[in-house]
Parts: C-alpha cells; sequence; structure tokens
C-alpha cells in the first residue's frame, strides 16, 4: 500500500512540473497511468473511487473545468477493470497496446470535452500522448516490481 | 492466483454502477462549475494546498536559470542597460505630462461627479509559470488574494495589456491573457481618439452633417453592439458616418484562442480602420483603466459582400518575454450605465439619476452575493 501511495503522489509531482509548449501536447498524463496501472495489479483497493478524486485533484492543478478530468479517470478506470483479467494473461507488450487504446479513449473524451466547451484544438500532437503513455508501461511495471523482487528474492515473470 | 479471487468476492456495487454514479457526479460538478460558477470555494481550498508543492517543484529550474543569469556578458548587461536609461527619460517626460493631465481629469471629474477611471496603484507580480492547460492561455503569477489582489484586475507589462485575473489563490492566481478564446476587452482606435476634430468625410457630407446632428448617434458610438444596431438600419454610408464623426472609434477586441491575434469583430466595412492602428483600451468596461496598449491592427480585410470587415491585430504584450507584470486594481465601482433622463448640466436630475444607480447596484450586488 505504501508503495501504491508513494507511486501515486510521484505521478502528482511529476504532472505538476511546469510542462509547457510541445511537451504539454506530448506529456502523458503520469498519474492516469499509474492509477490504471494500480487499478490492474491492485484492483482491490484502487478503483474509480480514487480515479475521481485525482481528476478534481488534477482540474484545480491545471486551472481547468472542475470534473473534466475526474470524469476522464472514471471512465480509464472502468475500461481497465473490464479488460483487467484478460491483461494480467498477456505480456508486458500486449498490456501496453491495451493501455494505449485505453489513454487513447480517455484523451479523445477530454479533447472531446474542451471542444464542447468552444476551445480551438490545441494541436495533433495531442493525440501522440496516449502512445508515449502505453511506451512507459514497461518500464513503470519494471519499476513497480522492484521493491517485491528484492524483498522476496523471487523471479518476476516480466 | 489472486487476480481470480477478486472477482468471486466483489465488494459494493458492480462498476457500472460507480461509473454511472461518478460519470454523473462529474458532469453534475461540471455544470455547476461552467454554469454557475459555484465552486469557488472548493477550487481555492485544494490549490491552496497545491500550490506550495508547485512551487517546489519550481525550485530547480529556478536555480538552472539563476545560474545562467549569473553568467550574461557583460555587453549583454550594458546594452540592456542603456535601452532602459532611454525608456526612463521618455518615461519621465511622459510621466510630468500625465501628472498634468491627472490633475486636470481630477478637476473634470471633481464637476461632472465622473467615477474615476484612471487607477494610480497596482501590484508587481511575477510569472511562474504557464497554466499546464493545453485549451487554454492562462500564466500563473506569485502574488494572490493575501497581497491584495482582486478578480477581475486588469493585468499589464511593459509594453501593453496582458489580461485579467480570473482565479485567485492565497499566494498566486491565474491570469487569462487577451488572447484566450473569446476573452474580450473593451477598446478604441488610438489614432481616430487622437483626432478630435470632427471632420466632414468626403463624398458625403450632407450625411454627415444629419448624423451630428441626430443625438442617438453619441449613444450608438458608445458600445459597439449599440453601433451594431444603427448600421444595420441605416445604410453603409450613414454608419461611415457615425463613425467618422466621432472621436475615436470604439470596439471589442477578441481573443482568438491562438497565439498572437486578436480579432475585431462588428467592425462595419465602412468603418476608418488602418493596417498599422493601434489599439488603446477604451475604460468604458470599470476594469481596465482607459488607455492602455492593447494590440496594433495587423490585417484589415473589407469585403463589401460582408456587413462587417474582418480585422486581426496582434497583441502588444509578450507574456512569454516578460516575467514581471503589474496588476492594476479594478475600480471599486464601474462606470454606471447612462439612463436616458441623464441631463446635464441639470443638478436635480443629475443627483436623482446617481442615487437611482447606486440602488440599482445594490441589487446587482444582493443578486450576486444570493448566488
Amino acid at each position: 500500500m505504501r508503495l501504491v501511495l508513494g507511486s501515486l503522489l510521484v505521478a502528482l509531482l511529476l504532472n505538476l512540473l511546469p510542462w509547457s509548449g510541445w511537451a504539454l501536447l506530448l506529456k502523458p498524463d503520469f498519474l492516469l497511468l499509474v492509477v490504471l496501472y494500480w487499478a490492474v495489479h491492485e484492483s482491490r483497493s484502487v478503483g474509480q473511487t480514487w480515479g475521481f478524486a485525482f481528476g478534481l485533484l488534477m482540474d484545480v492543478a491545471d486551472s481547468a473545468l472542475l470534473g473534466q478530468h475526474a470524469l476522464v479517470y472514471v471512465v480509464a478506470i472502468f475500461l481497465t477493470q473490464q479488460l483487467r483479467i484478460r491483461m494480467l494473461h498477456l505480456r508486458l507488450f500486449e498490456q501496453a497496446l491495451h493501455v494505449a487504446g485505453i489513454l487513447f479513449v480517455a484523451q479523445l473524451i477530454y479533447i472531446g470535452l474542451n471542444l464542447s466547451l468552444g476551445r480551438d484544438f490545441a494541436g495533433l500532437a495531442l493525440l501522440f500522448g496516449p502512445a508515449v503513455g502505453a511506451l512507459l508501461w514497461t518500464p513503470l511495471h519494471a519499476i513497480a516490481v522492484l521493491p517485491r523482487f528484492r524483498r522476496r528474492g523471487e523471479t518476476v515473470m516480466l | 492466483m489472486a487476480a481470480y479471487q477478486d472477482n468471486f468476492f466483489t465488494r459494493g456495487p458492480s462498476p457500472l454502477a460507480r461509473l454511472t454514479f461518478f460519470g454523473l457526479a462529474a458532469i453534475a460538478i461540471m455544470i455547476a462549475d461552467h454554469r454557475f460558477q459555484a465552486l469557488g470555494i472548493v477550487r481555492v481550498a485544494v490549490s491552496s494546498v497545491l500550490t506550495p508543492i508547485e512551487h517546489a517543484l519550481m525550485w530547480p529550474g529556478q536555480v538552472a536559470r539563476d545560474i545562467g543569469e549569473y553568467f550574461v556578458s557583460k555587453d549583454r548587461l550594458l546594452a540592456e542597460n542603456r535601452a532602459l536609461n532611454d525608456r526612463v527619460l521618455k518615461l519621465a517626460a511622459e510621466g510630468q505630462r500625465a501628472t498634468l493631465l491627472a490633475a486636470e481629469q481630477a478637476n473634470i471629474e471633481a464637476v461632472q461627479q465622473a467615477n474615476a477611471r484612471f487607477q494610480r496603484d497596482g501590484v508587481v507580480a511575477e510569472i511562474i509559470r504557464d497554466a499546464r492547460n493545453p485549451f487554454a492561455r492562462k500564466v500563473i503569477i506569485n502574488r494572490g488574494y493575501s497581497h491584495g489582489l482582486k478578480p477581475g484586475a486588469a493585468v499589464i507589462d511593459g509594453t501593453g495589456v496582458v489580461g485579467q485575473v480570473t482565479s485567485l489563490g492565497a499566494t498566486s492566481a491565474e491570469v487569462t491573457l487577451t488572447t484566450e478564446k473569446d476573452q474580450s476587452v473593451p477598446v478604441m482606435v488610438l489614432r481616430t481618439t487622437l483626432v478630435a476634430a470632427p471632420t466632414t468625410p468626403s463624398g458625403a457630407p450632407l450625411l454627415a452633417a444629419q448624423s451630428s446632428a441626430t443625438p442617438p448617434a453619441d449613444l450608438a458610438a458608445s458600445s459597439t453592439a449599440a453601433g451594431d444596431a444603427v448600421a444595420a438600419k441605416v445604410p453603409a454610408p450613414v454608419a461611415a458616418a457615425v463613425v467618422e464623426t466621432k472621436a475615436g472609434l470604439r470596439a471589442i477586441a477578441v481573443g482568438t484562442g491562438r497565439d498572437g491575434t486578436i480579432d475585431l469583430p462588428f467592425i462595419p466595412v465602412a468603418a476608418d480602420v488602418q493596417v498599422g492602428d493601434q489599439l488603446v483600451t477604451s475604460g468604458i468596461d470599470g476594469t481596465y483603466p482607459a488607455g492602455l496598449l492593447v494590440a496594433t491592427v495587423t490585417v484589415v480585410d473589407k469585403n463589401p459582400a460582408f456587413s462587417f470587415a474582418r480585422i486581426v491585430a496582434q497583441p502588444a504584450s509578450a507574456p512569454d518575454h516578460f516575467r514581471f507584470v503589474k496588476v492594476l486594481q479594478p475600480a471599486d465601482k464601474a462606470t454606471a450605465y447612462p439612463t436616458p433622463d441623464a441631463g446635464v448640466g441639470d443638478k436635480s436630475s443629475a443627483d436623482k439619476t446617481a442615487s437611482k444607480r447606486d440602488a440599482k447596484l445594490e441589487a446587482k450586488r444582493a443578486l450576486r452575493e444570493n448566488r
């Protein structure tokens, strides 16, 4: 549980870095990625409630309309919960493909919400954020299993 | 494997039920925030927790920048120093003239009992970062309500209007730039403001005389909306005459959501706007003090097929080049909307309208508080 909380906090801090310009458009949502990871691997404790709470936090941090990240996170976690058992049987690479799909749907909802508010499309680079996020799935897994690996001396199937 | 056991012993409502619940909650929050601006207090509470963390995260970048600045070349510093000195000299002359003008203004205001339009004091703030929202043109400054900032305050930098304070935290505030989509600033064209003498436009002397004789022309030019109404009713030459006989074309500059462009919608094709015209705040909204440079006109496309010209301007301020801005406090009272019976020179009727105006303001304030 300490690992879960700690990783979520680190992801939040990464999101809070002063991103701007191209980096902002390409930046994957680190917090969403980590929440999804734990929704797969710690599904008993991390669920939609967490997504909702962290989503509201990100809305305030990004000075966005309150509730839009919350909606995006909740939908993404719901999709992950539906695909979870299937994902656990797959290799990491195949899991990442699933994650890319989920993140893409989440990004589409986010863009759609902003367009419906009458804002202009910020740039095609926004559509690549999910791909970058999916690339981070394998390193994320490696980091997440590292403490367990060290403590028990078990081999972890990558 | 634990993965299977979870599903046999699920607790609480099903994922779909949760999705419905949280989804509806999120949508309700969005509506509450967008339509009624009801959740400002939640925002302030959460942001007061987040702001110190964000400040801490700024620290490595800050250190890197400080180190970089330490090794700035002497040449650059000297050049900068010289430029600043020139600027001080130029501003000193302007400042002295402004003092004189301010005294005259105070005199006129005392006579006319008008609300003060010019603001003197402000708070200097540093832009600490862009808002991390790719859909919004906003910057965050390091001053908040604990430094006396008020929502709606105008923000300027060394070259012109930057934007407006739209959200306040304890030690930080969010400034919406003038280029943000649908962010509007009431402006007037400086060139036509300076030419105070009413010139008869060649070709339509009769119409011009007509329009200057009719009193509604005064009201019409005072706001674009009213100006449009007139322009829609009368043929184009008359509208032109209305505009040109007035000192100063008033308009509303509206942000486009793209960097570096501001639109000037609803300007009649025949209006006197040229490329290179400077747009300054007109001050009629009571938020921006009059006379601040907002933008310079870059494109004037007058196609007679449309009733309005397409006018694009480039904002004067460059928030990505400046680190420091000044937040001007908004006037306590907005300039009152002129009532039809506000007679000039008639003392008793002026008093009456003043009290009426106060009652209206009171009612508005009460309404706002009830919300």
